[in-house]
């Protein structure tokens, strides 16, 4: 292996740009945990493409922190394009020109009148189809354009939880009903290393709207709080990290959470 | 960082969004040329970014390159998604480093150096190689189908684009 060809061959630009084949990228990252030399040059590159983003940042106009630490709290909503205005074409009108001339002109004009009149009145219909047609091109364009951003968007949230479900030092501790609620069921994912903690929910009864589900690692029998969530929330939800936890229960409290568990309204607990 | 991103820790958003927010915004909208869509699409980005932090993965390269392609592939998918109502798909590299330079000079910081000093000493093979790959999103392979260049080729224009604009930062 010729390491000084690898490296000017540009296969790395094209790996840090995320522009080869999954095939590929593979390749490249066995042969950055082989030589340091081709990992050190990678992080050149890549350190390039940050001075040059930094020397052509460009700030902009609105500031949209808070927005953004607003969002955060929420579920990152869709983004709807703006249904596009269709401009309705005027519809024109063929001026016919008298000619009084011969007899003949005069019937060919009559004839090329009433010809004419026929064609402008049959474009004109087929003019309103195809205007009509058009409006309702870009209305299912629009559509379109809206349900990929939501596909989209679910696709990036199931890879995230598709990352976590594939990552073994993900341990999954599930959670059965109590006798408060005997169907309640729901599974947390808790990666040890990290402290990262999800939910899923399987099966939690409606709560009423000042109400949450909340959260409990059990610590030295001890509950300590380790986030609220909503009974109608979808995929993993992320929860409080934890680096360390008995068993895990969920409790029916107040909007916004408590300082201590209702532990009459436990719905679920699952021993680590 | 990652670390206290990965522990929910929303002051350290506040710190990658001032730090970042001005070169990311940059990446974006070199992409898609219009200042709100590329609000909406940084607004997007850190949401992802916070979102989607248990993705990155440190052994595979540096964090301001995950943003950076979170970035680039969200900006490009926007553009995708609007691709009908976009008359200036065939934009030359010229006309847009122009558009950008023009559109923005008033913004830009006195010290930033703006992607046409950058670009100035590129050839214009690298140019386009540059242009689809970067802006546009196309792959090695699309490239080297679609416009007939060896693959070998595409790869090193892209390499001698890269350091020649290194050069320039450096």
């Amino acid at each position: 292996m010729n390491i000084e060809e690898y490296i000017s061959s540009g296969i790395l630009e094209a790996y840090a740009l995320g522009s080869l084949s999954s095939e590929e990228m593979k390749e490249v990252e066995a042969m950055l945990a082989k030589y340091p030399e081709i990992k050190a040059e990678l992080n050149s590159i890549e350190l390039a493409f940050e001075d040059m983003a930094m020397a052509s940042a460009q700030a902009p106009k609105r500031d949209l922190k808070a927005s953004i630490l607003d969002m955060i709290e929420e579920e990152a909503p869709v983004v709807k394009p703006q249904p596009q205005a269709v401009p309705k074409p005027e519809p024109k009108v063929v001026q016919m020109q008298p000619s009084p001339v011969w007899k003949y002109a005069v019937a060919a004009s009559v004839s090329l009148a009433i010809v004419s009149g026929y064609l402008a009145f049959d474009y004109r219909a087929k003019w309103q189809n195809s205007s009509q047609a058009y409006a309702q091109l870009l209305a299912n364009n629009s559509q379109m354009a809206e349900q990929y951003n939501q596909v989209n968007q679910q696709l990036g949230n199931l890879e995230n939880d598709l990352a976590v479900l594939t990552n073994p030092d993900f341990r999954r501790i599930d959670m059965a009903g109590t006798e408060n609620a005997k169907d309640s069921y729901a599974s947390v994912f808790w990666n040890q290393a990290t402290q990262a903690l999800y939910l899923n929910i399987n099966s939690l009864k409606e709560l009423a709207q000042d109400q949450q589900y909340q959260l409990w690692a059990i610590v030295d029998g001890v509950p300590v709080d380790a986030g609220v969530f909503d009974w109608n929330a979808e995929g993993l939800i992320r929860m409080k990290n934890m680096s360390k936890s008995a068993a895990f229960a969920v409790t029916i409290e107040p909007r916004g959470g408590s300082e201590n568990p209702s532990l009459e309204l436990m719905q679920v607990i699952g021993n680590v | 960082m990652v670390r206290r991103l990965q522990n929910r820790d929303k002051s350290a958003l506040s710190y990658l969004y001032d730090k970042y927010n001005a070169a990311l915004y940059g990446v974006a909208s070199r992409i898609i040329k219009n200042d709100d869509v590329t609000e909406e699409v940084l607004q997007d980005v850190f949401i992802k970014i916070w979102n989607k932090i248990e993705m990155y993965d440190a052994s595979k390269g540096r964090f301001f390159t995950w943003m950076m392609n979170l970035t680039r592939n969200a900006s490009i998918d926007k553009l995708r998604s609007k691709e009908i109502s976009r008359s200036s798909k065939t934009d030359s590299i010229d006309d847009y480093v122009y558009t950008f330079d023009r559109e923005n000079s008033t913004e830009m910081s006195t010290d930033a150096i703006g992607v046409k000093t950058l670009m100035d000493n590129l050839v214009e093979d690298q140019k386009f190689i540059l242009q689809k790959i970067y802006f546009e999103g196309f792959t090695h392979t699309e490239i080297a189908e679609e416009y007939g260049i060896p693959l070998g080729t595409v790869k090193s224009r892209l390499r001698s684009a890269l350091n020649h604009m290194r050069k320039r930062v450096a």
